[in-house]
């Protein structure tokens, strides 16, 4: 595995319980605020209420408040694709006649999962077909290169919980490859009653706001939302403005198990030795870590071992106390977020934290931070044993 | 650079096996198979390409296949396939890739999961359904088959799923994140899936279908996998892929060279077929839907049928029933060195042009 040029990150959006906003995300996170509550855009006979994060009731969807064209997972890829373009001087009009590629990883944004349609085929009845119609409309990538009318390749991935990450790995990859000239790259998933109810049904989800790391976890709140990056070729980038670079990308299976991660977190090394070699770094130039930290036993118990052991004494993070866990689009919010926390030089507190696990060697930042470096780490575990790891440098400011 | 594809495996209407693909594609004849569907009172029988999974046990204990779901059971067979087509023994297996295409993934456990709560309760939703129905299950279920702690990749484009993963694929390969790579596409048919098309297209259902036919809608379901083991080897048992672009010719039109021969992933729907008469006029062209049907990792089969055509230096003749056509249909026989090029159009002017030669 070859060393890597890095990318350049000329443009960041993101949008989730934490905030609609990435900078207004950044000031939540760093108050220390965090809602979550049980889910309200769907109700269930679940004996137990979990806590959830959705975006705050004044979000309107730009593309179809109805959600009958374009699903909500879609849209909100729209926005956070927006908010990045923005910042980095693009527009619909300016793209047009550049390369630009659009990479997405999602979830449950490209499953036929309605279960209004399905529970009407059930019952004999006609399914109202718009809701097909609007499946067959809404794969996020291509929704984006539609909207914007785009020309180059188009791809969502569906690598589960890591797919945020493993598209922006693969993003960088393609303007490396001189296949694009800028990339849209990141993650994007809503929150819906069947993943509500899937997670419910493997015991890994929250009553309580979860708590990464901490002794008395006891699973994860899901959340909603998108985290986008523009990247650019140098020759396009010129001399805008550095926000970050994508330094380094690695990813491996742990081949163990469909839903667990591997005890010893095999993957994991795996993966982030490699991101390592392509960015040309060591564990002891990392200043951070943005873990994956979703507050289930199994992943933080894997997760935490293999920190203190690879990266020994660098702090470490979780924002999914602030965020909730947002599957596919958590890599690319984590992303965004590692990017905006170098370049304020400060990471927020592991929210949920209060309570060390003897099991682990290593322990959470516990209030906001300073931190010391220019070179920070973001990494996603995944059902069907996905690892991937991204790493991120330090922009002009 | 060129990336070699060193083994093929599929499964799908054709039977089991990369013999079975050029058996039908030498006698021409591929029969469907007619399916019931009961819904509201009505019986409703539709012709389909349904794969078999014969051959699976060749390869997995039927032990191991417990809590497997069909989508996946297709894709262990087809990926064990192309490792035993290009003669990989396991010991080489611990650090092959894999990369899977799917336009709709696991159809039918998604549906199964949905049962499981509307049936009996959201406090009875079935953890084992839930897991099984990510996109990216049946690439895990091969990983842990393999005991392959390579990266692993799934994506979902519908019509685009096939050439916008084998772009990654081309660069994992370029950049040496893996050796060898296990490329793959599947998809499954479901009851669902069939309503929804019976409600879009009618009759458009009910074949033969007809892919050169572009302004008439003749699609009929199919389902299957297939998979090209894929190296960075000069040397190559089938031939090589010398080239993946994706764009939009809608927004900036594909140009081909004139020399381009194309095999069409036209598969019977008239919404993609204009684009095809628009970007492939005055090439020769082919399609071989007619052999596996119409669904989105069908688009991998095109590929395995051009990787066929090169190893055997002949373009294999399209079925009967290929259809009248604005186009120029190509001369089967012998290739003597010309290079093929895929061309997949999504149904907004999303193409992926993959060109390969020997």
């Amino acid at each position: 595995m070859p060393r890597f040029a890095p990318t350049a990150i000329t443009g960041l959006g993101s949008l989730s319980g934490a905030g609609l906003t990435l900078p207004e995300s950044m000031e939540s996170m760093f108050r220390g605020e965090r809602h979550p509550h049980p889910p309200t855009r769907f109700s269930t006979d679940h004996p137990v209420s979990y806590l959830v994060l959705e975006l705050r009731d004044s979000f309107k969807l730009p593309l179809d408040e109805s959600e009958n064209i374009y699903s909500r997972t879609c849209q909100l890829a729209f926005v956070a694709a927006l908010e990045a373009l923005t910042q980095a001087g693009w527009d619909s009009e300016t793209l047009r006649g550049k390369r630009v590629g659009v990479c997405i990883g999602t979830t449950v944004g490209c499953a036929l999962n309605s279960d209004d349609f399905y529970r009407a085929y059930k019952e004999g009845s006609h399914p109202d077909i718009r809701i097909m119609q609007r499946f067959m409309r809404s794969n996020p990538a291509a929704v984006i290169a539609r909207q914007l009318r785009l020309d180059g390749p188009v791809q969502s991935v569906v690598n589960a919980c890591s797919s945020g990450t493993d598209a922006i790995g693969i993003g960088a990859s393609w303007l490396r490859a001189d296949a694009c000239d800028i990339v849209i790259a990141g993650g994007a998933d809503e929150l819906l009653r069947l993943t509500y109810s899937g997670f419910s049904s493997l015991m890994i989800t929250d009553s309580q706001p979860c708590r990464p790391f901490d002794v008395s976890r006891k699973g994860l709140n899901l959340g909603e939302g998108a985290g986008l990056l523009v990247l650019e070729s140098e020759a396009v980038r010129g001399e805008k403005e550095l926000l970050g670079t994508v330094l380094g990308y690695g990813s491996a299976c742990d081949a163990y198990h469909l839903t667990a991660p591997h005890p010893d977190g095999v993957g994991l090394k795996l993966a982030l030795n490699e991101a390592f070699t392509a960015a040309g770094v060591t564990p002891a130039d990392i200043a951070f870590v943005n873990a994956h930290g979703t507050g289930t036993p199994d992943n933080d118990r894997v997760e935490g071992r293999v920190l203190s052991e690879v990266l020994p004494g660098v702090p470490f993070l979780s924002t999914k106390g602030y965020t909730g866990h947002t599957l596919g689009a958590a890599g690319g919010i984590e992303a965004a977020f590692t990017v905006a926390f170098l370049q304020r030089g400060e990471i927020p507190a592991n929210i949920g934290f209060t309570d060390p696990d003897p099991e682990l060697l290593s322990t959470p930042v516990t209030g906001n931070t300073v931190i010391d470096g220019t070179i920070a780490l973001s990494e996603s575990l995944a059902f069907g044993g996905n690892n991937a790891v991204l790493i991120f440098g330090k922009g002009d400011h | 650079m060129r990336i070699g594809i060193q083994g093929v495996g599929l499964t799908g209407g054709f039977g089991s096996g990369v013999d079975s693909l050029q058996a039908a594609l030498q006698s021409g004849k591929v029969v469907t198979q007619q399916r019931e569907a009961l819904h509201n009172g009505e019986v409703d029988i539709y012709p389909a390409y349904l794969a078999s999974l014969d051959r699976l046990e060749e390869f997995i204990p039927k032990r191991a296949l417990r809590r497997i779901d069909h989508c996946s059971r297709m894709t262990l067979l087809a990926a064990h396939l192309a490792l035993q087509d290009a003669g990989m023994p396991e010991s080489e297996r611990s650090r092959i890739g894999v990369i899977i295409a799917s336009g709709y993934g696991p159809l039918q456990t998604t549906c199964d999961f949905l049962d499981s709560y509307l049936d009996f309760g959201y406090a009875c939703s079935s953890p084992t359904h839930f897991s099984n129905s990510v996109h990216n299950a049946a690439a895990a279920h091969l990983s842990m088959q393999l005991k392959t702690t390579a990266p692993s990749l799934t994506v979902t484009q519908f019509e685009m799923s096939v050439p916008s993963a084998l772009l990654t694929a081309q660069q994992w390969l370029i950049e040496g994140r893996v050796d060898r790579l296990l490329f793959g596409a599947v998809d499954e048919q479901c009851e669902v899936l069939r309503y929804c098309r019976r409600q879009f297209f009618a009759a458009g259902e009910q074949g033969p279908l007809q892919p050169l036919a572009f302004s008439t809608q003749s699609a009929v379901v199919g389902e299957g996998a297939v998979f090209l083991l894929l190296t960075r080897d000069e040397v190559a048992a089938y031939g090589h892929i010398d080239e993946v672009r994706l764009g939009n010719h809608s927004v900036a039109p594909l140009s081909l060279s004139d020399d381009d021969l194309l095999i069409l992933g036209a598969d019977g729907h008239k919404e993609c077929g204009r684009w095809y008469t628009q970007a492939a006029r005055g090439h020769e062209v082919a399609a071989y839907a007619p052999f596996y049907g119409s669904f989105p990792a069908a688009a991998g089969f095109d590929l395995a049928v051009a990787a066929l055509s090169l190893r055997d230096n002949r373009l294999y003749p399209g079925l009967a029933s290929t259809g009248a056509s604005t186009l120029t249909a190509a001369t089967p026989g012998e290739l003597n060195g010309r290079k093929l090029a895929c061309l997949k159009f999504g149904s907004a002017g999303e193409y992926g042009l993959t060109r390969m030669s020997r």
